[in-house]
């Protein structure tokens, strides 16, 4: 800050709009919403204050910039680093992001850490021919840890469509079931002046059914290896055809990646998620996990018509007391807890692991998920 | 908007930043100048003012002060699960419609002046959303208090009435603000607002206050409470927001507790009057346990 003192400010105003600009553009280049409108809100919040004093710019610019808590606490980090380093520092450090704020780490391939036959998932599959029938019917009862490689690009556009096909008959559901009445007053008034003001014909009044809000607990530790390639492809799936949903993954500590799975390509989901969880493949502590969800991010994503939908094998390294606890606490919040685990798909497993015989008093469905055809079951317990 | 307050005897209370923060504590609600610049901002670019936090810091007083800093009419609008524009905007008197329409049986308007005459502003009963373009002074302080409670719909229909602060009832058409009230929104953040809300939103985040600021609230709030028993309590509630509660204490609790204490005669916050005080900073059977189980001494011991 030494070269820039609060006069060279107030007196040089064409250089402080470019660097309010610039800064605009900065804390959007590191995460923070917002375009043009943001930017010129910046600008004439600085006109109005009349600035001289850095105090108050930051003030001013956290107000019109920010529009969160955590955009909030990054921005004092942003803010720091933009204004109170040298000017060049300041200009060269604008066009790149700051890596210890974003919390992602540069990478350019696309393969999921920790998933060796992640590589399948590249655009080059995406040219082939969709199979038919009977190769779909197969695809969608093959066990995911038995999937060929060359049946993933087959099997992601498969669960596309068919999430698609769910969303859509979930919506038409809904309306069928949009009963109970009251009479509509105002309505009703209306059509009775042309009749002298009596009530003859009534108008009534339906209650709107809100669509259920869907929130994914997905497990990536190292047991869930097979599946977790699969079942990050399915959530997906399911963020592109429902407006509420949010995705968690989780091993020995919660990552929201609901951000990324609304991206629009999954490719592009996927180099991200890749970068966003660092967790893949290491040890599981559910219990511990969702007391982080349930403190972090519990009061603002769950909600009474909430669908809650743990995707785990259920080998907990925690306490079991743990996890009871907090599953009563998620149970209390939500609607429905469901759990799918991939296990169940194998003929000869019972719920045994520790972490699952303790968590079942407190889940309403407790189903397989180790191919397309039980996942797509999901449908029937929304 | 900067002819707001007219009354020249004491300085404008908006002029700037600074006459805010003194504003403010003059009425007795202590803020730095974070949010004072944002409540500024807010007035005059003119843009509404989004303040979230936890529970009992304050959000909602906010708007009242400065309501009464300004001298204007506060409009609150208190949201909820459900909330309807027949109780957020304007709804007809349906009773008194219905006696209108007896009356005017035998007289020989045609039908269009029977309907013109029902629905006129004598039958309209208006809500606080549209009191708030009514108002014909000056600009009021409008408050739609926590608007995460309201469903999505409403958070919609809400835009746009904030960007162009008008509203269309049908039966007498388009009516416009004459003054552009401030608007200031508060959410609990019980669930993520829609994007498009907060783009047009100022935005501040209040957070728990400092040993010093609370004691300067609860000087501000609580003048009769002693210097000495107010640092006692101060320091035991900063000490309890780092337990592991489900609901830390806010400030209003702070305030409660003092007052509490005050009440039952303390002079000093003891572990008895701690032990007596625990229902103003322990809003659950859990956190009164966890409260119990971290021992009264050792919070005490910790905070002295």
């Amino acid at each position: 800050m030494e070269d820039l003192k609060p006069n060279a400010w107030a007196w040089q105003p064409d250089r402080l709009a470019g660097k309010i600009v610039a800064f605009c553009r900065f804390v959007r280049s590191n995460g923070l919403s917002g375009g043009m409108q943001r930017t010129l809100a910046a600008l004439e919040a600085a006109k109005l204050l009349g600035i001289t004093d850095r105090q108050t710019l930051g003030f001013a610019l956290r107000a019109v910039l920010c529009s969160s808590s955590e955009e909030w606490q990054t921005f004092e980090h942003l803010y720091r680093a933009f204004w109170f380093s040298q000017d060049d520092a300041a200009h060269t450090m604008a066009s790149k992001p700051v890596n210890a704020t974003s919390g992602r780490a540069r990478g350019d391939s696309l393969v999921l850490v920790g998933l060796d036959h992640g590589n399948a998932s590249s655009p080059r599959s995406e040219g082939k021919m969709v199979s038919g029938a009977s190769s779909q019917q197969r695809l969608k009862t093959v066990d995911f840890s038995e999937a060929q490689k060359t049946d993933l690009a087959d099997l992601e556009r498969l669960a596309l469509r068919l999430s698609h096909q769910m969303s859509a008959r979930l919506s038409r559901r809904l309306k069928i079931e949009d009963l109970g009445n009251h009479v509509d007053l105002r309505r009703s008034i209306r059509r009775s002046i042309s009749r002298g003001g009596d009530l003859i014909s009534l108008a009534f009044q339906h209650r709107k059914v809100q669509k259920k809000k869907l929130v994914i607990f997905l497990d990536i530790s190292g047991s869930m290896n097979l599946y977790s390639l699969y079942l990050v492809r399915f959530a997906y799936a399911l963020h592109k055809h429902f407006k509420r949903v949010h995705t968690f993954l989780f091993s020995t500590g919660v990552v929201d990646v609901s951000d990324v799975l609304r991206a629009r390509s999954l490719a592009d989901a996927l180099r991200k998620l890749s970068q966003r969880a660092t967790e893949w493949s290491s040890g599981t502590r559910i219990g511990g996990s969702l007391r982080q969800f349930n403190r972090a991010h519990g009061r603002r994503v769950l909600t009474r018509n909430t669908v809650f939908v743990i995707l785990s094998d259920g080998w907990d390294t925690g306490a079991p007391e743990l996890l009871t606890a907090e599953l009563q606490t998620t149970r209390q919040r939500v609607q429905k807890l469901v759990w799918l685990n991939p296990l169940l798909g194998l003929k000869k497993y019972q719920p045994i692991t520790r972490g699952m015989s303790a968590a079942l008093r407190y889940v309403d469905v407790f189903a397989s998920a180790h191919n397309l055809e039980s996942l797509l079951a999901l449908e029937t317990y929304l | 908007m900067s002819d707001a307050s007219p009354n020249s005897s004491v300085s404008n209370p908006i002029a700037d930043v600074n006459s805010l923060v003194r504003g403010f504590e003059r009425l007795g609600y202590v803020t730095g100048p974070g949010l004072a610049t944002a409540i500024y901002l807010g007035m005059q670019l003119p843009k509404p003012l989004l303040i979230e936090g936890h529970a009992g810091l304050g959000k909602t007083e906010v708007a009242k002060v400065l309501a009464s800093l300004l001298r204007t009419r506060l409009i609150r609008l208190q949201c909820y699960e459900g909330l309807d524009i027949s109780s957020a905007v304007y709804e007809w008197n349906y009773q008194k419609q219905l006696l209108a329409i007896k009356l005017q049986e035998k007289s020989d308007q045609t039908v269009e002046e029977k309907e013109k005459h029902i629905f006129s502003k004598e039958f309209l009963l208006e809500r606080p959303l549209l009191l708030s373009i009514l108002e014909q002074d000056a600009p009021p302080v409008l408050l739609i208090d926590e608007i995460d409670r309201a469903d999505e719909a409403f958070e919609a229909f809400l835009l746009e009435l904030l960007s162009d602060f008008q509203i269309t009832v049908p039966e007498l058409g388009t009516i416009k603000a004459r003054h552009i009230p401030y608007v200031i929104l508060t959410s609990n953040r019980s669930r993520e607002l829609s994007d498009a809300l907060k783009r047009r939103c100022l935005y501040h985040w209040i957070d728990y206050p400092s040993f010093e600021k609370e004691m300067k609230i609860v000087r501000a709030r609580l003048p009769r409470v002693e210097e000495e028993l107010a640092s006692q309590v101060v320091r035991v509630v900063q000490a309890v927001r780092h337990l592991d509660l489900t609901k830390p204490p806010g400030v209003a609790e702070t305030l409660d507790c003092a007052q509490a204490a005050v009440s039952l005669g303390k002079d000093r916050f003891d572990a008895e009057a701690f032990e007596q005080t625990l229902g103003c900073l322990a809003k659950s059977m859990e956190d009164v346990a966890s409260l119990r189980a971290a021992g009264i001494e050792k919070i005490l011991s910790q905070s002295n």
